[in-house]
């Protein structure tokens, strides 16, 4: 399923952060622009569980620059653009609430139908296990054997229901009519639903006082455009003790190639830092990439006229 | 007390070099090392011709002269080429020694990326210079290996063009010359642009 959200994406500026909060937002800036940022979210009250994280989503200014530059985002200021929740019109309001009522029990009806089809599906098993026990010779042993499947279909798509139903309401009357086996409909519990963004019901796009300038980037910053706009997918590089680690496709299905440590063009470097770099890629089957502008920050206008000067280095131990 | 003799290291660096070069012992140390550790051949140095570019800050850090030789064993395959390698059978025996570059440096030197981008750019001018003698006559093999060669050196030279088999390369020699100076001398294979690892 492919939903492209509309441009430009609104990324959330939270205290020094760039966050994102929708999942449609953070698997098209994957899709479309090698764009993998950091998944932060865990349980506030279990955060030591951080095995897998969850939205939002967390961008290095980096990443965030770059999607503005390209026109693909812009930054908001949430603080700010929260505060339209208080102004809110009342009418608006009930509409909203309206409207979450509508998919909780869109979110219910679902539910139950599916209930419906497993207990119809479980009928049919009986019949067919009972029509089968009539053929052969011993039909009563074929008849108890027919019971006990029916007690174990019973047992196991309750079991299923139960995980389907974490989220309903303790219904007792859904509860009897099944164990009776009596086919009136139980009425529709309208389920909870805890909306994920707040966009709705704040404006979308948000107002354009609430934006903010193009974020603050780091001097390596044209390294990592440069890399990107050959196609490589840029994560921090804390792990490897580099800037980045450039990966030739999506990280989920390619190793990396590089460890990408950025200099600018008459930045003294230490050659004992070439060697480190160089042995530590090696260690780990990487490249060690070192690059940077020919420009100075003071020699350009801007900082995307220093990405097309960028002149990089692979660099690997020769084993000798 | 007879005074401690002087190592051959140190008596070849003091007639050869001229004293006004910081960076010429370390180009004799590295060319030595090339020759009696890892047994290369045909060594010959390489002068930079500095460019016009004055703004360097420190003249007296960038590199001055390169090294080029021929390994006894190549020092660098890349993957892609060493795949076409193993797909068509050729093993490393079968192909002509190449000529390859050495960067000289010492530690404690400064360094910075527009010093390696000179010492690149004199490769650059240098590799259509340095060309080597007449080609070395494979008369013993047999004509089908005659033919998955010459495929090969033509498949070379259109990754030459295209980069698909690697940039240009070098290898950044440094010696330690200054602390513990033991003249342990490493070597790392640098290449321009993105060139994939060897391992992945």
């Amino acid at each position: 399923m492919e939903s492209a959200p509309s441009l430009p994406i609104s990324i959330s500026y939270v205290s020094g952060r760039y966050l994102l909060f929708s999942i449609d937002v953070v698997t098209y800036l994957r899709r479309e622009h090698n764009i993998c940022g950091v998944l932060i979210g865990t349980l506030p009250q279990i955060p030591q569980q951080n095995v897998f994280l969850g939205l939002p989503l967390e961008l290095m200014p980096e990443e965030a620059r770059l999607l503005v530059d390209k026109g693909v985002a812009c930054i908001v200021d949430e603080v700010k653009a929260h505060d339209g929740m208080r102004s809110l019109l009342e009418e608006d309001r009930r509409a909203y609430l309206r409207d979450l009522e509508t998919q909780g029990q869109l979110a219910a009806r679902i539910l139950a139908d599916r209930k419906e089809q497993q207990r119809v599906q479980s009928l049919k098993e009986i019949d067919e296990k009972r029509a089968k026990g009539l053929a052969a010779k011993a039909a009563k042993a074929a008849q108890a054997a027919a019971e006990i499947q029916a007690t174990e279909t019973c047992r196991s798509s309750t079991e299923a229901e139960e995980s389907a139903s974490l989220f309903a309401p303790v219904d007792e009357k859904t509860s009897t009519s099944r164990t009776t086996g009596t086919t009136t409909p139980a009425p529709l519990a309208v389920m909870a639903v805890t909306p994920t963004t707040s966009y709705p019901p704040l404006p979308e796009p948000a107002a354009a006082e609430h934006r903010l300038p193009r974020p603050d980037v780091p001097l390596s910053y044209p390294l990592f455009a440069h890399l990107h706009s050959l196609g490589y997918f840029l994560s921090p590089g804390l792990r490897f003790g580099c800037q980045y680690v450039a990966y030739p496709g999506d990280p989920l299905r390619f190793h990396s190639h590089f460890i990408v440590v950025s200099a600018e063009w008459d930045e003294d470097i230490d050659l004992m830092n070439i060697v480190n770099g160089g042995r530590l890629g090696t260690g780990v089957k990487k490249g060690f990439l070192l690059g940077g502008p020919q420009k100075r920050r003071d020699e350009v206008e801007s900082e995307a006229d220093r990405v097309g000067t960028v002149r990089t280095f692979s660099i690997e131990w020769a084993g000798m | 007390m007879s005074q401690l003799n002087p190592s051959a290291l140190t008596r070849l660096i003091e007639s050869q070099s001229a004293s006004d070069d910081p960076q010429a012992a370390t180009t004799i140390q590295i060319l030595h090392n090339l020759q009696h550790q890892h047994l290369w051949t045909s060594l010959q140095t390489h002068d930079i011709v500095t460019t016009s570019d004055s703004t360097v800050e420190n003249p007296q850090d960038t590199p001055r002269t390169l090294i080029s030789g021929i390994p006894p064993h190549r020092v660098y395959t890349h993957p892609d080429e060493q795949l076409y390698m193993l797909e068509k059978s050729i093993t490393e025996d079968d192909l002509q020694p190449e000529r390859m570059f050495v960067i000289p440096t010492a530690q404690g030197q400064k360094w910075s990326l527009r010093r390696m981008a000179v010492a690149f750019d004199a490769l650059a001018s240098l590799e259509n210079t340095v060309t080597e003698d007449a080609e070395v006559a494979r008369g013993s093999a047999d004509s089908g290996k005659v033919e998955k060669l010459d495929e090969y050196y033509e498949k070379k030279r259109e990754a030459q063009v295209t980069k698909a088999w690697g940039t240009r390369r070098a290898l950044l020699a440094m010696t330690n010359r200054d602390m513990g100076g033991d003249g342990t001398v490493v070597y790392y294979i640098v290449q321009e642009g993105e060139v994939k690892p060897r391992q992945n």
